[in-house]
């Protein structure tokens, strides 16, 4: 073991980097690691879509976050899996890391269904720095799409292409917003919201098949819609980022299980932010938070937890999300005044 | 077109292939059209397992320096690879090995060190190689390949650049690295979710003339087969070696012929002797067997007999560092040894400029009956460009000694006061030309003479020969030189010339009025075109590879002014960078 506790974060977001600093305010001389498998250095992912409109340079997607000194911070760097019996972390790349404590905030990535499986090859998912990087050039020069679900990012992102004069066709799906269905009345009322936009919207319809064709793609309907785009797109929500713990002893069902303290069945594993289902005591069950300063105030509470405080978590920032002119209570257990939030 | 200018760095331990890679890229670039400069650092010992680097900037234009970050680290060791990761651009691509024979302990991986905005790619260098031929040694291929697979290189010219490397070698050692680049290759496209913007994707450069994939020692020797080069002595001393091992092979097919000596005193006497028996004759060496030459110099200059010395220099003092480049012999080339000794010395600018250097030391140590120092360095020396065919020296190069006529005969004087200090030279043999020779003060038959008028007249002799030298040599680069007036002049020297260049063109290009000024002839040196520039600058930088600022003392002496200087010792060449960012802080 090293001679200073070693905690180790995996994650760079905005739960990562705030447990990190809180971890280094609480403990001096402690070695504190950063893991993420992004290259990127600690970045506003909400600001990717004004990035790729071109209303914000690159350098301005960059969090300037004081906060982390002295922490070893390896991006580009997957972990593999984790041993909690011996502490170790496995790297792709074939390094072990030894560790005294860790905290889990991996975060998320773009949620595929099952549905999609026939034509997942064709869809194009811009949930991260790398994909943003990898399609903006596509993006701009892009003139009609095919947006496929509508959760949040979705929106924004539909959004973002209106106000570009791309052409777009949304197919909206009651799933996209998961883990949280949307009624059929909130389907109609966002769609109705929508034709301000005078754009195509598509419910209660699936997709039933893409195909590449000179470039393009033509994606056909059960309900015999076809239609000819240069890109399809696929927001339907995000699935932790958790395959190197599955095996480990941690206990998993879609995120990584963590009591109201942000503490797994495993001693000294903490887990934060999008990729943990968090126990909640009023009813009785798990639930996942959404947004960046709920990841915040995770990262924070499991620090100090994980140093010995005894610290309940609670839910922040916004409860209710409008989505399209409808508004949608994450926190739906609450007994929170509406106009206070929003 | 977009332009392309990428840096390669090949991290490794020797014997794993490393400078092969870098050669192979750099051929199949040259090949392409590209401008290629490329750079090998290398342990001093002989044999063992030290880091080795190969350096490679590709260009689709002109190019100066060899870039002092590099866009690309391809780490086929780990341990060596992580201290080079500190001249990995801030977004650089590292391409590392994903699948090691054994598991790395804690940080023992370069992937555990990349920074973050450095994009990293894991190849399994080491099981495709495996895969490839049996063993490792294919790593080397396999990162090439997996190089091109990303860069969109195309694969089949570049699998044609690896046949020609190893064309020497058995089939199956031409299939292991061919098999090894098409495994790094094919794995990646599979495998490897581009996302840097690197690409080679329909870039097309004009088919190129023929070019010379040569650095400045290759160089050096072939231009002294080209000057007719006689005799050669020397005594292997790294990083002039490999001037001797070529010629030692080429010179005896040219009727030459090469010695070997036991140390570099016996190297130049051997030299000054050939010189005096009217052959052409030449020696290389490094800064400390330069100082053992310092002696017999004064001789040369002294009893008038042509010699011709290549100092590629080293990091110094002593035997110092003898892989890594510095320019920190310029005192002792143009002001070391004894007495008033003029010698004539040249510093080349960049690799090109060696073949030219080297047929002008062996023209005007012959026309002047001097010594000529050629002022190399461990970059010069070692680094590879691709160059035009350089044009062979007309036939005024390659017989200049001025010989004695029948009226001369009537009374020879060997050492007869004329009015450029060049006295008629008779061979020894040659009737009627018989005179004495010595390292001691003598008169116009080179009889020992230490009178006070004999000293001063033939110290005058001596230095006479400097009025004319300077309109043989190549006049002084200066860069805008139509205009008036410069915020910043950078005066430079030798290999940092290249760096200066590309600085004040950058400089020009962020509204710096800027110029540059080298010389390739040190001493004598063209001063008054120096103090011409230096009238026109508002300020002065001296960039140089030493730490006490050799040639900007000797600068400032003559310009009377005080001057910027810039100076690094860290063992790698110049870079504009470096350059550029002081030109912004003035």
């Amino acid at each position: 073991m090293p001679e200073n506790d070693h905690y180790v974060i995996i994650g760079n977001g905005p739960a990562g980097n705030h447990a990190a600093a809180t971890l280094r305010q609480k403990d001096k001389d402690a070695k504190i690691t950063i893991i993420s498998d992004e290259c990127v250095p600690y970045y506003y992912k909400p600001r990717l879509t004004d990035f790729i409109a071109g209303e914000i340079a690159k350098e301005d997607l960059m969090v300037n976050f004081q906060d982390v000194k002295d922490i070893r911070i390896r991006c580009g760097q997957a972990v593999k899996r984790i041993d909690p019996d011996s502490k170790l972390l496995f790297l792709q790349h074939m390094e072990k890391i030894e560790f005294s404590k860790l905290i889990i905030a991996s975060g998320s990535r773009a949620r595929v269904l099952p549905t999609m499986s026939g034509y997942a090859d064709h869809l194009k998912f811009v949930t991260s720095y790398t994909d943003v990087m990898e399609y903006k050039e596509e993006i701009r020069k892009a003139e009609n799409f095919f947006i496929f679900g509508g959760d949040l990012v979705g929106f924004k992102f539909f959004k973002m292409l209106n106000s570009m004069d791309k052409t777009v066709t949304i197919m909206i799906d009651p799933d996209a917003f998961w883990p949280y269905r949307l009624t059929r009345d909130m389907l109609e009322q966002i769609s109705e919201n929508l034709l301000k936009f005078n754009t195509e919207i598509i419910v209660k319809d699936e997709v039933l098949s893409i195909d590449r064709q000179n470039g393009s793609y033509r994606v056909k309907t059960r309900k015999g819609i076809e239609k000819n785009v240069d890109m399809v797109l696929s927001f339907n929500g995000l699935n932790p980022n958790i395959e190197f713990a599955k095996g480990s002893g941690i206990d998993i069902d879609y995120g990584i299980l963590v009591d109201e303290y942000l503490k797994t069945n495993v001693d000294g594993i903490y887990a934060c932010g999008s990729c943990a289902q968090i126990y909640n005591q009023a009813i009785k069950s798990y639930t996942t938070s959404i947004g960046w300063p709920n990841a915040v105030v995770q990262g924070e509470v499991a620090a100090l937890n994980l140093l010995g405080d005894h610290k309940i978590i609670e839910s922040v920032g916004q409860k209710y999300f409008d989505l399209e002119g409808v508004k949608i209570k994450t926190t739906w257990w609450e007994d929170i005044n509406e106009d206070n939030d929003a | 077109m977009k332009d392309i200018n990428i840096v390669i760095e090949i991290c490794g331990s020797a014997g794993e292939g490393t400078i092969s890679a870098g050669e192979i890229t750099s051929r199949f670039m040259s090949s392409q059209g590209f401008e290629i400069m490329s750079f090998d650092s290398y342990p001093a010992e002989i044999r063992g397992f030290g880091k080795c680097v190969a350096h490679t900037r590709i260009s689709s234009r002109q190019i100066y320096s060899p870039g002092k970050l590099a866009d690309v680290l391809i780490a086929l060791n780990d341990k060596h690879a992580i201290s080079q990761l500190s001249t990995l651009k801030e977004n650089g691509i590292l391409i590392y090995d994903s699948q090691p024979a054994r598991p790395h302990k804690e940080d023992e991986s370069v992937a555990g060190w990349a920074k973050p905005g450095m994009i990293s790619y894991g190849i399994p260098l080491n099981m495709l190689a495996h895969k490839a031929s049996g063993n490792a040694r294919g790593m080397n291929m396999v990162a090439l390949g997996a190089l091109a697979a990303l860069f969109y290189v195309d694969k089949s010219p570049f699998t044609d650049s690896i046949k020609t490397r190893y064309a020497k070698k058995k089939q199956i050692v031409i299939d292991s690295n061919v098999n090894s680049f098409l495994e790094g290759y094919n794995w990646t496209k599979e495998n490897i979710k581009k996302i840097d913007p690197h690409s080679f994707k329909d870039i097309t450069l004009p088919k190129p003339k023929e070019k010379l994939i040569i650095n400045g020692n290759q160089l050096v020797a072939r231009a002294a087969l080209d000057a007719d080069l006689s005799f050669y002595a020397g005594y292997p001393i790294t990083p002039a070696t490999k001037i001797m091992e070529i010629l030692s092979r080429e010179l005896p097919k040219h009727g030459g012929v090469l010695l070997q000596t036991e140390d570099e005193i016996s190297a130049i006497g051997a030299v000054i002797g050939a010189g005096f028996g009217g052959k052409r004759a030449m020696t290389a060496t490094s800064g400390p067997g330069f100082a053992l030459m310092t002696e017999f110099t004064g001789l040369s200059v002294m009893a008038e007999v042509p010699a011709v010395i290549i100092n590629s220099q080293r990091a110094g003092p002593s035997t110092g560092i003898p892989t890594k480049t510095e320019q920190s012999d310029f005192n002792s080339a143009v002001l070391g040894g004894t007495g008033d000794c003029p010698r004539i010395v040249l510093a080349p600018a960049d690799t090109k400029s060696c073949y030219e250097a080297t047929v002008l030391a062996l023209y005007l140590a012959e026309k002047y009956q001097t010594l000529v120092v050629v002022l190399l360095d461990f970059f010069l020396s070692n680094s590879i460009r691709n160059i035009n065919i350089p044009e062979k020296p007309s036939s005024e190069y390659l017989d200049a000694n001025i010989a004695p006529d029948k009226n001369d005969f009537k009374d020879y004087q060997r050492y007869k006061i004329t009015k450029n200090g060049i006295s008629p030279r008779a061979i020894p043999g040659t009737p009627g030309g018989m005179f004495f020779s010595t390292g001691l003060e003598h008169d116009a038959y080179g009889r020992p003479n230490y009178s006070e008028a004999g000293h001063t007249a033939m110290t005058q002799k001596r230095f006479a020969k400097f009025n004319t030298v300077l309109t043989e040599a190549p006049a002084p680069e200066i860069s805008a030189n139509d205009r008036d007036e410069f915020d910043i002049g950078v005066i430079s020297w030798g290999s940092s010339a290249g760096a200066a260049h590309e600085a004040v063109m950058s400089a020009q290009k962020e509204g710096i009025n800027a110029s540059s000024f080298s010389s390739m002839m040190l001493s004598p040196f063209p001063e008054k075109a120096l103090i011409d520039f230096s009238d026109k600058c508002k300020k002065i930088l001296i960039p140089e590879l030493n730490f006490s600022g050799q040639f900007a003392g000797f600068a400032t002496r003559i310009l009377k002014r005080s001057v910027e200087r810039l100076n690094f010792i860290t063992g790698r060449p110049m870079a504009s960078e470096d350059i550029l960012q002081k030109m912004r802080e003035m």
